[in-house]
């Protein structure tokens, strides 16, 4: 009787859903060939961003970043004790991603899921250099993330880790410097910034790069697929650039909220 | 493990002291020893056990991992691909992890999960005989890895043991065979001692003229032999793990070594024309800090340690290889 999918605690959809398909012709995307360039932008451009933090009043800290399809919620509260844990010294930083049900063409369970955890990590990873941790003993800094609509992991994980560390900014918390992310596609020859889920799913590899612009420093690589090393190098220039750019956006942002 | 501030000091002022030390002695570019023996799961398609570090005299302690690799046929209605799938598991035992909840044991297999399962289900890495029959059944390589103990240096371990397994693994050779329904009277139907496949008919329309009248299957070439080596098998890729200390970095680090340093870089390599090198993962780890001048030498240094690796490895599975298969066959044919 019970299939999986049959959640007795919420009122279930149908078993099979589809999202509905739309007579228009075609989707661009949808005849894209490799060898051609890319529709709509440049390979080193980026879609247009839109951070506001400070929109949730409940949390000590919050943020929202919307780029192209992607709407990424943050919310940050702490540093908050850690309770029934052993003395730690260094402050501990819990980050949790939720899927909205409707932020994937196919709907997603809420139940928490194995692709959540993976991104959390690669947010963890790409934040925690920038945390001034051993400033907080015996605290927590819980992260809550919602991704409210996706398109593509890597563009998550760079606009998640975006959003959280404006939101730590927002926040108050000591951080060393923002931390700013930017994924890419090896499409071809060629390192397209910023892909889409369907240009991602069509390149031979993906690359996303965390750093701190105003220190110069790498937090986090997160790269998947078959790049040639010098392709890797080349790609890691172009995105360190682009987060330079993207780090005055941030910052501005971020000024202009507080006054 | 978390150790005291004093020994964490002390292990680092070695690291970064010249001439480098290290709690065993080691240089800082030395593995400590790492044994390998593939075929040690006769019931799975390939096999193999790694151990980094083990004690020679009573085969001890050290990083142990086993992989085995097992096929299964999958329909495409059940989520199956023409072309097959390879899914990867990592299972750590408790055993390995005393210390660890089971909800943190269990986070900890999701994250190492995460990484050999993107890395090496990858496209760009797919072997090609993995199909059976377009549209209907391939094959789903099932690759799973089980930590049974962990000293350090647990992520070169298990792109190791996987390479090693996957290299080991053979594909059942397989056979499109068709049934057609022989004319009968008006009875019709199938005769005695045949097989249909009625699945086949399921969800097709009477009226549908196109629809071929037999069911499609297939069978096994020879019940007794193993198969073909999976395709591919060159170009399986390895992990460097490289562990920074400021001014410095090391490989192969035990676990109180892992502690120390600031942050870790993992750089996957594989090769697929000899000296073609192709960097099919990155990831850092840890709360430290590099800049992109680093990172660019740490890429080159970690092809060089990669090719040293690659080598020493492929000389053990080509022994192996030996051992098990063509000396096999010489004692058969001289019984």
């Amino acid at each position: 009787m019970a299939q999986s999918g049959f959640d007795r605690r919420r009122i279930n959809g149908p078993e099979e859903s589809f999202s509905p398909t739309y007579d228009d012709g075609g989707d661009i995307q949808d005849q894209w060939k490799v060898g051609r360039p890319r529709v709509g932008r440049n390979p080193t451009n980026i879609r247009p961003i839109f951070l506001q933090p400070g929109l949730i009043d409940q949390a000590n800290g919050s943020a929202y970043i919307e780029t192209g399809n992607t709407k990424i919620a943050c919310a940050i509260y702490g540093p908050r004790q850690s309770k029934n844990v052993a003395f730690h010294d260094k402050g501990r930083l819990n980050i949790e991603v939720k899927f909205t049900p409707f932020s994937c063409p196919r709907r997603r369970a809420p139940i928490r899921d194995a692709e959540d955890r993976s991104i959390a990590m690669a947010i963890h990873q790409a934040i925690l250099p920038s945390v001034r941790l051993e400033t907080l003993p015996k605290s927590t800094i819980d992260i809550f993330i919602t991704i409210i609509e996706a398109d593509g992991i890597e563009g998550c994980i760079a606009s998640g880790s975006v959003a959280a560390s404006a939101a730590l900014a927002d926040a108050g918390i000591e951080v060393f410097g923002l931390v700013i992310s930017t994924s890419a596609a090896i499409v071809g020859d060629d390192v397209w910034l910023d892909p889409t889920h369907q240009e991602a799913s069509n390149s031979k590899g993906t690359f996303v790069l965390s750093c701190m612009p105003a220190l110069g420093t790498v937090t986090s690589i997160w790269q998947n697929g078959s790049i040639s090393p010098s392709k890797v190098v080349t790609c890691m220039d172009t995105c360190e650039k682009q987060c330079a750019d993207m780090h005055a956006v941030v910052a501005q942002t971020l000024r202009e909220s507080t006054s | 493990s978390t150790i005291s501030k004093a020994e964490s000091s002390y292990i680092q002022v070695g690291l970064c002291s010249d001439p480098a030390l290290r709690p065993d002695g080691r240089a800082l570019t030395d593995f400590r020893a790492v044994s390998l023996e593939t075929g040690t799961a006769p019931l799975a398609n390939g096999s193999a056990r790694l151990s980094i570090g083990r004690n020679p005299h009573d085969g001890s302690g050290g990083t142990e991992v086993l992989a085995a690799t097992k096929l299964e046929v999958e329909t495409i209605e059940d989520g199956g691909e023409d072309k097959g799938r390879v899914v990867c598991t990592v299972t750590c035992s408790p055993a390995a992890y005393p210390q660890l909840s089971n909800n943190a044991l269990e986070d900890l297999q999701h994250d190492l999960t995460t990484i050999v399962h993107t890395t090496l289900s990858h496209p760009s890495l797919h072997p090609e005989n993995l199909k059976i029959i377009p549209g209907k059944k391939s094959w789903l390589l099932n690759l799973d890895l089980v930590i049974l103990s962990d000293a350090g240096n647990v992520y070169d371990a298990l792109f190791m043991a996987a390479r090693a397994a996957l290299y080991d693994t053979k594909v059942p050779r397989t056979r499109f065979v068709e049934y057609k329904a022989k004319k009968r009277g008006p009875a019709g139907g199938a005769g005695e001692g045949m097989d249909v496949d009625d699945t086949a008919t399921e969800g097709t329309s009477g009226f549908d003229t196109r629809q071929r009248k037999h069911a499609m299957d297939f069978e096994l070439l020879d019940y007794w032999d193993e198969g073909e080596p999976l395709d591919g098998r060159q170009r399986w890729p390895l992990c460097v793990t490289l562990n920074l200390v400021p001014g410095a970095h090391f490989l192969d680090a035990t676990l109180v070594e892992e502690a120390v340093a600031a942050v870790r870089v993992l750089v996957i390599y594989a090769f697929e024309a000899p000296h073609v090198p192709v960097v099919q993962g990155m990831r850092m780890l840890g709360p430290g800090e590099v800049t992109s001048s680093q990172l660019k030498t740490l890429l080159k240094d970690a092809e060089a340690h990669a090719r040293n690796i690659f080598a020493g490895l492929d000389a053990k599975l080509k022994e192996e290889d030996v051992r098990r298969n063509q000396k096999a066959s010489e004692s058969f044919e001289q019984r």
